[in-house]
């Protein structure tokens, strides 16, 4: 008898849904941040400080999904190898690091870029900035937080899209992350 | 360069030509700066400069009140931090430096001084557009024959034509100068 859950935690469920709603949400607001021309300043600024809100969500989502790990242990992964087992361990931890990093960057960018933005949570909380603008700094954390990002968008691409075929085989995998019941 | 070259450059146009009572002085980015601000949303502020611009300032250091200004400004040579918010800045919403490449303030003191400095009241085109503007002027610090001076004053940025995005940057745009001049 292993001692672990049939399946994750119903606080754990949610937190799992809201922080992949909101990964997914803030990957489109940087894409239409970014498009958004200069002519439509207030929607680009509003973009911005949507993604800005959203990414720093996700942050607190995540060390709200570990802070659950400590006290609960993950359910049992079965109907697969081994090998396919130690896989997703990995790829879980790998997950939980770029989700926690890419908000992260985020944030430092924010603040390191050339014409200070403030950020604020849905434009009412204000969050502070640890840094002064540092141009040299902001031309490193630019690039590094997209490409963290867009390695956590593939990676969590392909986490969802092997519960997807292992479900489909039969292997009951949605139903420990998924559903409210 | 040599230091003599170097002098010339940099110190000789803020020394002053002799006039009637005031001394003339004549500066340039390299000496002052004029500089801008507006509000958003009432989050933040946000600066930028003008990176070229000729001014004649008629002073008597004694008596700075009796000052007269006279600047123009290239707007093409606007600068702001943002990303891609200089060229905003050039474009036909704000400063259409296409068709209007200098924005120009002249202005005098009137001998008066009040609480924070003394006034300079005069005429400011932007955009073609010419307004009454008061900028409130004051002296910072003398020390070493080297006078600081800052000038400040509010334009309503719709009264000369710029009424884009209203929502997100205020009407009320804060221009400053600041220069120091050798006296």
């Amino acid at each position: 008898m292993s001692g672990r859950p049939e399946r994750w935690s119903r606080p754990q469920r949610r937190l799992h849904a809201w922080g992949a709603v909101l990964v997914v949400l803030t990957l489109g607001l940087s894409l239409a941040m970014v498009a958004l021309p200069m002519s439509q300043l207030l929607a680009k600024f509003l973009t911005y400080q949507l993604h800005k809100t959203f990414g720093l969500l996700v942050l607190i989502i995540t060390l709200a999904r570990l802070g659950y790990r400590l006290t609960r242990r993950a359910p049992e992964l079965t109907g697969i190898s081994p090998p396919m087992r130690r896989a997703a361990r990995w790829g879980q931890g790998v997950l939980y690091a770029l989700l926690l990093l890419v908000p992260l960057l985020g944030y430092l960018t924010a603040q390191a870029a050339a014409g200070p933005v403030p950020t604020t949570l849905f434009l009412v909380i204000p969050v502070p900035h640890l840094l002064e603008p540092n141009p040299a700094l902001y031309a490193w954390l630019r690039p590094t937080h997209q490409i963290a990002a867009w390695s956590l968008i593939a990676l969590a691409a392909a986490h969802a899209g092997l519960a997807l075929r292992h479900h489909w085989q039969g292997v009951p995998m949605l139903e420990r992350i998924w559903g409210s019941g | 360069m040599s230091r003599r070259a170097l002098f010339a450059l940099v110190v000789l146009p803020a020394l002053p030509a002799r006039g009637q009572e005031r001394l003339r002085y004549v500066f340039d980015q390299n000496l002052g700066r004029i500089a801008f601000s507006a509000r958003h949303l009432g989050l933040f502020t946000s600066q930028g400069q003008f990176d070229r611009f000729q001014a004649t300032l008629l002073i008597d250091p004694a008596n700075p009140q009796n000052a007269s200004v006279e600047c123009v400004v290239e707007t093409a040579e606007v600068s702001i931090a943002f990303p891609g918010a200089t060229d905003l800045l050039r474009s036909e919403a704000y400063f259409d430096v296409a068709h209007h490449p200098t924005a120009r303030f002249a202005g005098e003191a009137n001998g008066l001084t009040e609480a924070g400095g003394f006034p300079i009241a005069g005429q400011l085109a932007v955009r073609g557009i010419t307004r009454p503007f008061r900028m409130t002027a004051r002296l910072i610090e003398r020390q070493g024959g080297v006078a600081h001076f800052q000038a400040e004053g509010d334009m309503l940025r719709g009264e000369f034509g710029m009424v884009a995005d209203r929502v997100l940057i205020s009407d009320a745009i804060r221009l400053s100068v600041d220069v120091r001049i050798a006296v």
